[in-house]
């Protein structure tokens, strides 16, 4: 069954659309990710224009971390403080973002800075945590109590402005939550993406948050930073469709609830093994795209009336 | 089926009528709106009419039509990709400013055998012909470039190939049929990625190649209903129109989560 997206301009089938959202949504659910960095790639590779792919996935983004973080909510695993910290930097993170991305349409590349952007940021990422997980993996087989993180004092410890954040147990300046909300802010609005595969490993490594409440306040912080990405690409691109938008919802906010039951079953060590892995596979098949020799080299965009 | 045949009959009885010195057109649609809503997925145009022949002894085999069906201009950019450093990237531009969103041009016969190349572009018929306007080129830094015409034409090819291939300019020779010596018809395909806008259906009939009457008939396409009313709220408050979204996004959120916990 065919439906007509009014800001996209093309008619999709509703069941891919429905399924697409469903899928993604399970993943998003059991990894604790917004599921973007899927689900963009995916719509342009449907044919939706990039702005309207990254502008309706922000709505997208908004329902399933709204389940996730009600999910996390329930189960007092959110540090609130330290996601309202993190999002101060996001809404800003968020208005750059969106100046970039008009930027980088007017002059054409915006195609390649959103390939790679994701090519270097799902590689490295996806990499850090393959080596990590694997590690963990190994050191729980082999009966060694992993090494603690953290107690070590590193530069971060230095800065000024210190908070003290009672649920994560930690007492640290607020300068690298606000630059690590701002940065991942940016990308959201770039990337069509919650963030969260950069916040997570962000807010474990960088910041040494404890594990479990790093997903939670992750979803806290996305809701508000999709919910604002979302309303500026409608303010300034004219590019959130809410059919598409919708159909996405529907299927996400279903799959995400199966995904985060289906977490609960898997060791932890192993589902970030499977995410570094997915996370790696999806940036090396972007990476194949920028270097290998496209059908035709000449593509077709609507002028750009310079303002 | 009954509204065509009946046009059908009115025509032929027009033709039947005439009796002045040179062959005129009547011709129509069969519709002259098309509606854009939630089920569209492309539609088909029929344009239909007669020719009323005045001059008794021409040859109905010299007759040719040609009907072409073009859709609102817009300003173009063709990007073409280079290799810099292992990457394809967007490289030089060429930005035209009139470029037809939709052109079909469907004839009795080739467009090469029905008149002078010459004549054809003069007049500006079929897809090499279309006059997009005085391009611009820029380089990969936006400065103003001046391309060599082989090259700049290289980049109005790919435009043509580019919209040849989203089915947006179709070439159909062939596609207008005599039915008998008088009427002719000409089924136009609109597919589901046609932009909007003001349309004209113009139809040319050629005796031995020189045109002797020419016919223009608007066709509006737009989006009508809730399809209309999602695009207007958009563009007319982005703002409430994002908020509604995202409020809309988080209450299913929240909806999804109340319906799972309560099982």
């Amino acid at each position: 069954m065919q439906i007509y997206l009014p800001i996209a301009e093309l008619p999709v089938s509703i069941l891919t659309i429905l399924a697409m959202g469903a899928a993604v949504g399970f993943l998003s659910g059991m990894f604790g990710i917004g599921g973007g960095f899927l689900m963009t790639p995916l719509l342009i590779f449907l044919g939706i224009p990039p702005a309207v792919a990254v502008g309706t996935q922000a709505t997208q983004i908004v329902a399933s971390s709204v389940t996730g973080a009600l999910a996390h909510f329930s189960r007092n695993s959110i540090d609130f403080k330290m996601g309202s910290v993190l999002l101060a930097g996001g809404i800003f993170g968020s208005l750059t973002g969106i100046y970039i991305f008009k930027l980088l349409t007017v002059i054409g590349q915006i195609d390649l800075a959103i390939s790679v952007v994701y090519v270097g940021f799902l590689s490295v990422i996806g990499a850090m945590m393959m080596v990590e997980s694997v590690k963990a993996i190994r050191a729980a087989r082999g009966g060694a109590v992993a090494a603690r993180r953290g107690g070590h004092h590193s530069w971060i410890h230095g800065l000024p402005f210190k908070m003290r954040f009672r649920r994560s147990k930690l007492y640290i300046s607020v300068i690298p939550p606000i630059l690590v909300g701002y940065f991942v802010g940016v990308l959201s609005a770039i990337m069509g993406v919650g963030g969260g595969f950069i916040l997570i490993p962000a807010m474990i490594y960088l910041l040494r948050m404890p594990t479990n409440v790093v997903i939670g306040t992750s979803f806290f912080q996305i809701v508000f930073v999709a919910a604002v990405t979302g309303i500026l690409h409608s303010v300034e691109n004219q590019a959130v469709d809410i059919v598409l938008g919708f159909l996405l919802v529907v299927g996400g906010v279903i799959g995400a609830q199966y995904g985060v039951r289906m977490a609960e079953k898997l060791p932890a060590e192993q589902l970030r093994a499977l995410l570094a892995a997915i996370l790696l596979f999806i940036g090396l098949r972007l990476g194949y795209d920028l270097v290998v020799t496209p059908n035709d080299l000449y593509s077709v965009v609507e002028a750009q009336v310079t303002r | 089926m009954i509204r065509f045949a009946s046009a059908l009959a009115v025509v032929a009885a027009i033709a039947l009528a005439g009796t002045a010195r040179a062959d005129v057109l009547v011709t129509d649609l069969s519709e002259h709106q098309i509606a854009i809503r939630s089920n569209f997925t492309g539609t088909q145009i029929l344009l239909f009419g007669a020719v009323e022949a005045r001059t008794p002894g021409s040859r109905a085999a010299d007759r040719d039509i040609i009907v072409v069906v073009q859709g609102p201009v817009r300003p173009l950019t063709v990007r073409k990709k280079e290799r810099v450093a292992g990457l394809w990237v967007n490289h030089d531009s060429v930005t035209y400013p009139a470029v037809p969103g939709y052109y079909a041009i469907a004839s009795t016969r080739p467009l090469e055998v029905t008149a002078a190349p010459e004549a054809l572009k003069a007049l500006r018929i079929g897809i090499e012909n279309i006059n997009p306007g005085v391009p611009v080129a820029r380089s990969i830094e936006g400065a103003v470039q001046i391309l060599q015409p082989e090259q700049e034409s290289a980049f109005w090819k790919a435009l043509i190939r580019n919209k040849r291939r989203n089915g947006l300019y179709i070439n159909l020779p062939g596609g207008v049929t005599f039915l008998g010596q008088t009427l002719f018809r000409a089924t136009v395909d609109i597919p589901a990625n046609v932009p909007v806008g003001l349309y004209t259906a113009k139809v040319y009939l050629l005796q031995n190649g020189e045109i002797v009457d020419t016919i223009s008939s608007p066709l509006y396409i737009d989006k009508r209903g809730v399809e209309r009313e999602i695009y207007r709220a958009a563009h007319e408050d982005p703002f409430l129109y994002g908020l509604i979204a995202v409020l809309v996004a988080a209450f299913a959120g929240w909806l999804a989560s109340a319906v799972m916990n309560r099982r």
